[in-house]
């Protein structure tokens, strides 16, 4: 196994917003040709892991071929949604910026075929679902 | 004022802009657009989810009220002369919970700059409120989208209720000569849509052929039209794109720190073809910028399957679109499809949902997170009796990584945190109890606990309660009228304030009589004076009670 984990935000750009209940968050690969990685990295498992107890209902991953994107549609993760949680951040906002934090595996030779910074912001498995 | 397309099939390209995102966003960015930048049309979206039961609220109170002011205020300073002098036709959403009110204020402004031929469009029959128990008799179930719970399951009393409607009466209002066309909900796309039903002749055509405005859009489509329903979808999203203003121009962005003058951030125009090809672009002054990533960022907002993107007039298809930078600050995009509208339309409802009030204080280190903590539970504490849910955060914390993550992996002792709670009744007395309860912290909680603010008022908590519902119910109550200055000033002019003066100056007013009132219920007015003021206008107290 040659994985290594490197931030999303190495991968991915992104958006989160509401839908009702539910919570968008659409990253794009920041090389088209990266979406595979991209689609291996971010599994509808580790988001679960990620957003824990906030989540309450599944998580989806949806492809977008045409700009090399996916959105995660996570079910039930805004307490009632925008207009009844008590959050300060009802609507999610922030969740498509820090999101990009999560450390994810890609595998090593393909990182580098593909053009994919590994730099001090790699880590082992040790790392993972920590933040940098 | 159409340009001239450089690819290779000329196509004729109409030129819209996205004047706002919301109610609230920069107030005077159309007129800069609008003096910058040649354009066929102007959109603007005003409505947020829970819009339309603030502004239902406020038209209970005042019936001049419940739209979008910020609409008047703009075209009160020059934005009416802008759209007169550069032919510019106007759609938007401004009209909100009350259309007409909206199109008369408008017309006076119309009026004050001299346009006395101006047309405005209202479009009504969205707002299903005052039919909801005749639409629930006949069978409708007003079930909630997620949870399928009918709405007489709710408890709840319905504030407002609102359908999604489509493009096909703002194309008839442009077709039958409109210069600005103000609606309640419609889908934020089908403003964009629309306009170029309009420009593309396909009202024209819908008229030849007597087709009535509730028909398919893509059954307008002149016999030219190779794929209707791809067209639609290519201008649904470019509708999408810009709906939000400078969304898609850089602001929100992921590349924050490389975009040029945040502070001064461009609108985007969308250049739309006739046969559906569309460019993304910007006003030329301005800061941010258009480039495949920003564009990319608005595409994915606010959706859910890209498979199966839904408004009244198409279902579309957005995972194959593609985004191509063709020059800088100009993005192709191309590969929406379309596929039959829906059978039903959606309704965005809003019911009471108890009170809410929020306060927050500043908690300093060393020891900045035990400190918070022992704020929170002293507060807690003291609510112990209530029935308050009651919600703590510790802004600077780890608050914006979910809660699973181990703090200490991620966070160093912060030098301060910022403890916020919000909470939520049904009984008022509790609310207002916890924001009586956050100022003596101040004295008694730990030490160097400040930075309080004013007493957070209660305000009334709002459940969204959106809903699917046949669409012919709605479309057959829709209503366009065309209405000139004649039509609306003949009983007002020179009478009395404008209604956004006279609506503002109210609603400050009755604030005011609000606070002496709170204060009398807790006996803090012990002077004769106040006490007097609070006890002796009933009848103004009575509309604020309306206004709750």
């Amino acid at each position: 196994m040659s994985d290594v984990w490197i931030p999303l935000g190495e991968i991915a750009h992104g958006r989160s917003g509401d839908k009702g209940d539910h919570l968008n968050i659409g990253l794009i690969a920041h090389r088209p040709e990266w979406l595979d990685l991209l689609i291996d990295a971010v599994t509808e498992a580790r988001l679960h892991a990620w957003f824990g107890p906030m989540l309450k209902g599944d998580a989806v991953v949806y492809r977008m071929n045409g700009i090399g994107a996916i959105n995660c549609m996570l079910h039930h993760a805004l307490e009632g949604g925008g207009t009844t949680s008590l959050r300060l951040d009802a609507q999610g906002k922030s969740w498509g910026q820090s999101i990009l934090r999560l450390r994810v595996p890609v595998n090593r030779d393909e990182a580098v075929a593909l053009g994919l910074p590994l730099n001090a912001a790699t880590f082992d498995e040790a790392g993972r679902l920590a933040v940098v | 004022m159409d340009s001239e397309d450089s690819a290779p099939t000329a196509e004729r390209i109409v030129r819209i802009g996205g004047g706002g995102g919301f109610w609230g966003d920069r107030v005077e960015a159309p007129i800069e657009l609008l003096r910058e930048e040649p354009l066929d049309y102007l959109m603007i979206d005003y409505l947020a989810e829970l819009t339309m039961s603030i502004m239902a609220k406020q038209m209970a109170r005042d019936t001049d009220a419940g739209w979008a002011t910020d609409l008047g205020d703009w075209l009160a300073i020059g934005g009416m002369q802008a759209l007169h002098e550069r032919g510019v036709r106007l759609v938007t959403n401004a009209g909100g919970a009350n259309p007409s009110a909206c199109a008369a204020a408008v017309l006076d402004i119309a009026e004050s700059v001299g346009w006395t031929d101006c047309r405005v469009a209202v479009i009504s029959g969205d707002d299903i409120l005052p039919r909801i128990d005749d639409l629930i008799e006949g069978g409708e179930g007003m079930e909630h989208m997620e949870t399928r719970q009918p709405l007489t399951d709710s408890g709840r009393s319905l504030l407002a209720a609102n359908a999604y409607l489509g493009a096909g009466p703002i194309g008839a209002a442009l077709g039958a000569g409109a210069d600005i066309v103000i609606t309640g909900r419609v889908a934020d796309p089908s403003l964009l849509v629309g306009c170029m039903l309009h420009a593309a002749g396909w009202v024209e055509r819908a008229n030849d052929l007597s087709l009535d405005r509730s028909s398919p859009v893509d059954e307008w489509a002149p016999d030219s039209v190779m794929s209707p329903l791809n067209d639609l979808a290519q201008w649904t999203i470019a509708g999408h794109l810009i709906e939000c203003g400078s969304q898609v121009c850089g602001g929100n962005s992921t590349d924050w720190e490389t975009m040029p003058d945040l502070g001064g951030l461009a609108l985007p125009v969308a250049e739309v073809g006739l046969h559906g090809s569309v460019t993304i672009t910007r006003a030329m002054h301005g800061g941010g910028r258009v480039d495949r990533r920003t564009v990319a960022e608005q595409l994915v907002y606010e959706i859910s399957d890209p498979t199966c993107y839904i408004t009244p007039d198409v279902i579309v298809d957005i995972s194959e679109v593609t985004l191509t930078e063709v020059a800088p600050n100009r993005v192709r995009m191309a590969g929406a499809a379309g596929t039959a509208r829906p059978e039903r339309l959606k309704v965005s409802a809003s019911l009471e949902a108890g009170w809410f009030a929020s306060s927050s204080l500043l908690v300093p280190g060393p020891d900045a997170m035990d400190r918070a903590r022992a704020t929170d539970a002293t507060l807690r504490n003291r609510l112990a009796d209530t029935d308050l849910d009651i919600r703590s955060e510790l802004i600077g914390a780890g608050m914006t990584l979910p809660p699973g993550i181990d703090p200490s992996w991620h966070v160093s002792e912060p030098t301060e945190v910022m403890l916020r709670w919000a909470v939520v009744g049904d009984d008022r007395d509790e609310v207002i109890h916890f924001s009586r309860e956050v100022a003596p912290l101040v004295l008694t909680g730990p030490g160097g606990v400040s930075g309080y603010g004013a007493r957070g008022r209660p305000r009334r908590q709002l459940q969204h309660w959106p809903t699917l519902i046949e669409r012919s119910l709605i479309e057959s109550a829709v209503h366009c009228d065309i209405l000139g200055i004649r039509d609306v000033t003949s009983t007002r002019a020179g009478v009395r304030l404008a209604g956004t003066a006279r609506s503002a100056l109210r609603g400050r007013t009755i604030r005011l009589l609000g606070r002496l009132h709170d204060g009398l219920e807790h006996r803090q007015w012990t002077k004769p004076f106040a006490r007097r003021i609070a006890t002796r206008v009933p009848e103004v107290l009575t509309i604020r009670e309306d206004a709750r």
